[in-house]
C-alpha cells in the first residue's frame, strides 16, 4: 500500500533521516521505537509532508511521489487517504469536541452538515466521547482530548492512521484510555504506523516493529522477533532499558 | 452654581452632546470598523510571510507609527489636496486617517495574537485536509482575536478621545462646538469641564460594552 524508499531528511548539515526504507502493507500496524531524537517523529511528519525532505520516494496506492518536489496538490492528495494523530492532540481550542470532529468534513472534504454530524457523533461514540461532544478542549482532560484527536482521524475514513506518540503528554493514569481505543482500532485490522514509548503496547499490537536509532533503521522484524530475539547489539541494550516495564 | 452658568451649561449641552451623537460617535465606529479591517489583513500578510506585500505593510506601520496623528491630519487635509487628492467632506478625510492611523497600531496588536495561537492546530487543519485560508479564517483567527480583544478595545477607546484632534480640521464633532461656545461665553472651565465628562460618559459605555462582550467570547472557548 505504501513504500517509502531511501528518505533522507537534514537539519542544516545534519542527517536526521539517513536513507530510511520500508514497506506498509494494508491491515499493517508498525510501531516505531527508539531513544529520543532518533528521527522517529520526523520520519512521521515526513511521510505526511508536515516537514519537507532532502530525498526520497514514497509510493502510496500504486502512484509515487518524489519527496523533495512535490506539489501542494499532490501533498493533498496523500493527505485524503491520511490521517495524523499529534502528540499534543492540537485540537482546535474554539472549536467543541464534535465540531473538531467534523471541521474537516464539511470545510475540507465538503460533506453536508447533518451528514457530518451524524458521521463525527458516531466517532466520538467509538472512542466513549459522545457525552462531552459539546465541551470545549479546555474543559476536557488530557486523554479525553486525545480520544477526540482520535475521533477526528477516523471521521476522515483514512487508509493509515499515523500516531506521533499518543500518550507522551498524558498523566500515566490517563495513558490507559487512549491505548484501549488504539487497541480496538487494531482490533478493526486498521492500518497504522505508531510511534510509541510505550513497548508492552507496541509489543501487544503490533505487526512489526522498527527499531530507529541516529536517523537509521536498526532492525525490523515481527513484536517476537525484535521483543525475544534482536539481533543487533543496540536493540537489546535499548531494549534491556525497558525491561522492568515488559 | 449661579444662574448664568446654570444657563450657559443647559444652553450648551444639546450643543455639545448632539455633535457627539451625531460626529463622535459614527465618526469613532466607523474609522474603527475599516482599521480592524485593515489591520487584519495587514496582520495576516505579515504573519503569513507574503512577499513583496509584506515589505509594503511593514512600511505603513513604520510610517504610521512613527508620524502624530495631528500631523497625519493635517497631511491629509491640508496637504494632500495640493497633490490634487481632494476630499468630499473633512468627516470622511478624518474617518480615513484614524481608520489607517489605528489599524496600524491593531495590526501588531493581532499579529501577535496570531502568533501566539499555538502552531499546532494549523498542522492538524492541514492534515484534516482545510487549505491555510481556511485554516486561518476559521481556526487561528478567531482565537487571536479573542486574545486581542482586550487592547483592541484599548485602541477604540483611545480613538473615541482622540477623535477631538479632528475639530482642527473643521469637522465640527463635539470638541470643536465646544470651542465654539467657549469663545462666545468665556466658561472654558465649566465647557471643557462638561465635554470631558461627556467624553468619559462614552468611554465608560465602551468600557462596559467591552466586558459584556468579552465574558460572552470567554464562553465561547468554554472559559
Amino acid at each position: 500500500m505504501i513504500e517509502l524508499k531511501n528518505l533522507k531528511k537534514k537539519f542544516n548539515s545534519n542527517y536526521v533521516l539517513n536513507d530510511i526504507s520500508f514497506k506498509v502493507e494494508k491491515g499493517d500496524i508498525i510501531s516505531i521505537i527508539g531513544p529520543s531524537g532518533c528521527g522517529k517523529t520526523t520520519l512521521l511528519r515526513c511521510m505526511n509532508f508536515l516537514n519537507t525532505s532532502d530525498e526520497g520516494y514514497l509510493t502510496f496506492d500504486d502512484e509515487t511521489y518524489d519527496m523533495a518536489n512535490i506539489n501542494k496538490k499532490e501533498i493533498n492528495n496523500i493527505r485524503k487517504k491520511t490521517a495524523f494523530v499529534f502528540q499534543n492532540y492540537n485540537l482546535f481550542l474554539n472549536k467543541t469536541a464534535l465540531e473538531n470532529v467534523i471541521e474537516g468534513l464539511i470545510i475540507a472534504r465538503k460533506i453536508a452538515k447533518n451528514e457530518a454530524i451524524k458521521i463525527g457523533e458516531e466517532m466520538l461514540e467509538k472512542v466513549g466521547m459522545l457525552e462531552r461532544k459539546d465541551h470545549y478542549p479546555s474543559q476536557l482532560s488530557g486523554g479525553q482530548q486525545q480520544r477526540v484527536a482520535i475521533a477526528r482521524a477516523l471521521a476522515l475514513n483514512p487508509e493509515i492512521i499515523y500516531f506521533d506518540e499518543p500518550t507522551s503528554a498524558l498523566d500515566p493514569e490517563l495513558i490507559g484510555e487512549v491505548l484501549e481505543v488504539i487497541k480496538q482500532l487494531a482490533l478493526e485490522k486498521r492500518t497504522m504506523i505508531i510511534v510509541s514509548h510505550e513497548m508492552r503496547f507496541v509489543r501487544s499490537i503490533s505487526t512489526k516493529v522498527i527499531f530507529m536509532e541516529g536517523g537509521h533503521i536498526v532492525e525490523e522484524g515481527t513484536p517476537k522477533d525484535i521483543f525475544e530475539n534482536p539481533k543487533e547489539e543496540r536493540t537489546k541494550e535499548f531494549l534491556d532499558s525497558y525491561r522492568r516495564e515488559l | 452654581m449661579n444662574s448664568r452658568l446654570w444657563e450657559i451649561f443647559l444652553n450648551s449641552f444639546s450643543r455639545i452632546l448632539l455633535p457627539g451623537l451625531l460626529v463622535t460617535i459614527p465618526l469613532t465606529l466607523l474609522a474603527f470598523f475599516l482599521a480592524m479591517v485593515i489591520a487584519v489583513i495587514v496582520a495576516i500578510i505579515r504573519f503569513a510571510n507574503i512577499k513583496i506585500l509584506k515589505d509594503i505593510c511593514r512600511f505603513y506601520v513604520w510610517i504610521i507609527r512613527g508620524t502624530p496623528l495631528l500631523v497625519q491630519l493635517f497631511f491629509a487635509y491640508y496637504g494632500l489636496p495640493i497633490l490634487g487628492i481632494t476630499w468630499k467632506s473633512p468627516f470622511i478625510c478624518a474617518v480615513i486617517v484614524f481608520a489607517l492611523n489605528e489599524g496600524a497600531y491593531a495590526s501588531e496588536t493581532i499579529r501577535g495574537s496570531l502568533n501566539s495561537v499555538p502552531e499546532g492546530q494549523i498542522e492538524a487543519g492541514y492534515c484534516v485536509g482545510m487549505s491555510y485560508l481556511q485554516i486561518m479564517w476559521r481556526i487561528v483567527l478567531p482565537q487571536a482575536l479573542r486574545a486581542a480583544f482586550p487592547s483592541l478595545m484599548n485602541g477604540l477607546i483611545g480613538m473615541v478621545k482622540d477623535t477631538s484632534l479632528a475639530s482642527n480640521i473643521t469637522v465640527t464633532e463635539m470638541f470643536f462646538n465646544t470651542r465654539t461656545i467657549v469663545t462666545t461665553t468665556y466658561e472654558p472651565l465649566l465647557l471643557y469641564t462638561e465635554v470631558a465628562l461627556i467624553y468619559l460618559l462614552f468611554s465608560t459605555v465602551l468600557s462596559k460594552v467591552q466586558s459584556i462582550v468579552e465574558k460572552k467570547l470567554n464562553a465561547q472557548v468554554g472559559k
